[in-house]
């Protein structure tokens, strides 16, 4: 007799299912991860000409350099939240899965993961692109540090916009004017974060020790388990009609 | 309908409101195993509501279904295996390969099996004539053959219940011709049972075993089709 699959492995089948699935289209429709990364470098280039019209030959200051990176990656996940849902419902295949049995909490997870591959993929080549186009004025980091910017500075704050992103679009995708709710309802869920991750991203390029950063840390932590459990207690309500 | 036929949908006083609007109002019915309803009505009579209700995509605000014997409310997941619903919206990734979306419902629906998945997509893909198509993306295709990779999408499901809502919307006589054919076969032959909500009432009254129709969101008749005059259908509008 065959013996019944266990659910949490039948789930992550599931949510591999359905990534691999967002991957491969968003790899079919490869102009528009470029015409993001164009958005980003044009922006770049934007900052640095102006930094460098009034401070020749002066490396671009951290704090500012910090502020362009991130106000890039703000717009780049409002992009990017356009194609979690919105773009689904549209089209109408967000139906093919709602109307599936695969449970929204696992449809809502895969999203999230996807949206955080997605914006990781865009933050690595824009974040290259502008160590050297903007010449940050940073002393001394050594592989460890940079390692550690990486982790903290970067891919946590990128995790927990990707799943307030996830969450944001999934709520403004049935509403009528999606364009103007969706920045509005991202605003007051990101706002707590903004000072936190510039915080957070400045010490670490100054080689800050970790014991200087806790306070930041410990706040994004619990704003990205907070925001997670959101998107999972109300995955049904979130995506029913 | 008959009392030899094994119940397969029950619907019970189904109601939808939104807002103050009453979608669909004290809705009951009951459908038999393989067997074909055709769901009528004017723009806004509820034809749509009715076969997203069914297929799970919005709950009513009232009332009970029970579909194989199973309440929705408390079997969701697996009355939901065994539905399979086209909409007028496409179901299909234009970006994937007839391949690659069939295989990834396949996956939702946790039926894929690599040693038969071929056969089976090679089987149905010859049988709608579409075998030299299968590695071309959605958005190469026509229309008539979208709504074909549609019903095979549905097919690979195994499902008891089809849910079509205007699957003949955008198509040529031809292809409506070799759809209802197919549709026909689905019920004899694959003994599934089949809701149709369209306009067209000609092919409503060639396929059907059962005609619903709805006006304001309430049954305005519910009958087998022959009981009912062709030439005064529209007079339930």
């Amino acid at each position: 007799m065959k013996t019944p699959k266990k659910p949490a492995k039948s789930y992550r089948k599931l949510f591999i299912t359905i990534l691999q699935k967002d991957i491969k289209s968003e790899i079919r429709q490869i102009n528009d991860i470029f015409s993001i990364i164009l958005f980003g470098i044009i922006s770049i280039f934007i900052f640095s000409s102006a930094y460098n019209t009034v401070n020749l030959g002066v490396r671009m200051p951290i704090e500012i350099f910090v502020i362009q990176i991130w106000l890039i990656i703000f717009f780049t996940l409002i992009f990017i939240m356009i194609k979690l849902f919105v773009q689904e419902k549209e089209k109408g295949t967000l139906y093919g899965l709602t109307s599936s049995p695969v449970s929204n909490s696992v449809l809502l997870i895969s999203k999230a993961v996807f949206c955080f591959i997605l914006l990781s993929f865009i933050e690595l080549i824009l974040i290259l692109f502008s160590f050297f186009i903007s010449i940050p004025s940073i002393q001394s980091l050594n592989l460890n540090e940079f390692l550690l910017y990486i982790m903290i500075g970067i891919i946590l704050p990128t995790l927990d916009l990707s799943i307030c992103g996830t969450l944001v679009s999934a709520l403004s995708m049935y509403s009528k004017n999606k364009s103007f709710v969706l920045p509005l309802l991202l605003f007051p869920i990101i706002l707590p974060i903004t000072s936190p991750i510039i915080s957070l991203n400045i010490k670490l390029l100054e080689g800050e020790l970790i014991s200087m950063i806790v306070i930041e840390l410990l706040f994004l932590l619990a704003h990205a388990i907070l925001m997670f459990s959101i998107l999972i207690f109300v995955s049904d309500e979130l995506l029913s009609e | 309908m008959s009392n030899f036929n094994t119940i397969l949908l029950e619907c019970d006083n189904i109601s939808k409101q939104f807002g103050f609007f009453f979608a669909l109002n004290k809705i009951s019915f009951q459908l038999d195993e393989s067997s074909i309803l055709g769901v009528i009505g004017a723009n806004g009579a509820g034809k749509t509501t009715l076969i997203r209700i069914l297929s799970g995509l919005i709950s009513p605000t009232s009332g009970k279904i029970i579909i194989k014997g199973k309440n929705y409310k408390t079997d969701d997941k697996s009355i939901r295996k065994i539905i399979g619903t086209i909409t007028n919206k496409s179901f299909l990734y234009e970006e994937l390969t007839i391949y690659e979306n069939l295989k990834f419902f396949s996956k939702l629906y946790s039926i894929y099996d690599k040693s038969t998945f071929k056969d089976k997509i090679e089987h149905y893909t010859e049988k709608f004539n579409l075998s030299n198509w299968i590695f071309e993306p959605i958005s190469n295709l026509s229309n008539g053959m979208k709504q074909k990779v549609e019903i095979i999408r549905i097919l690979i499901q195994n499902p008891s219940i089809l849910l079509l809502d205007e699957p003949f919307s955008g198509l040529d006589f031809n292809t409506i011709k070799l759809l209802v054919k197919i549709l026909i076969d689905l019920k004899e032959k694959d003994k599934l049972t089949i809701v149709i909500a369209t306009h067209k009432i000609e092919v409503v009254q060639e396929i059907s075993d059962t005609i619903l129709i709805l006006k304001k969101g309430k049954i305005s008749k519910f009958a087998p089709i022959k009981e009912i005059d062709k030439n005064k259908i529209e007079s339930y509008y």
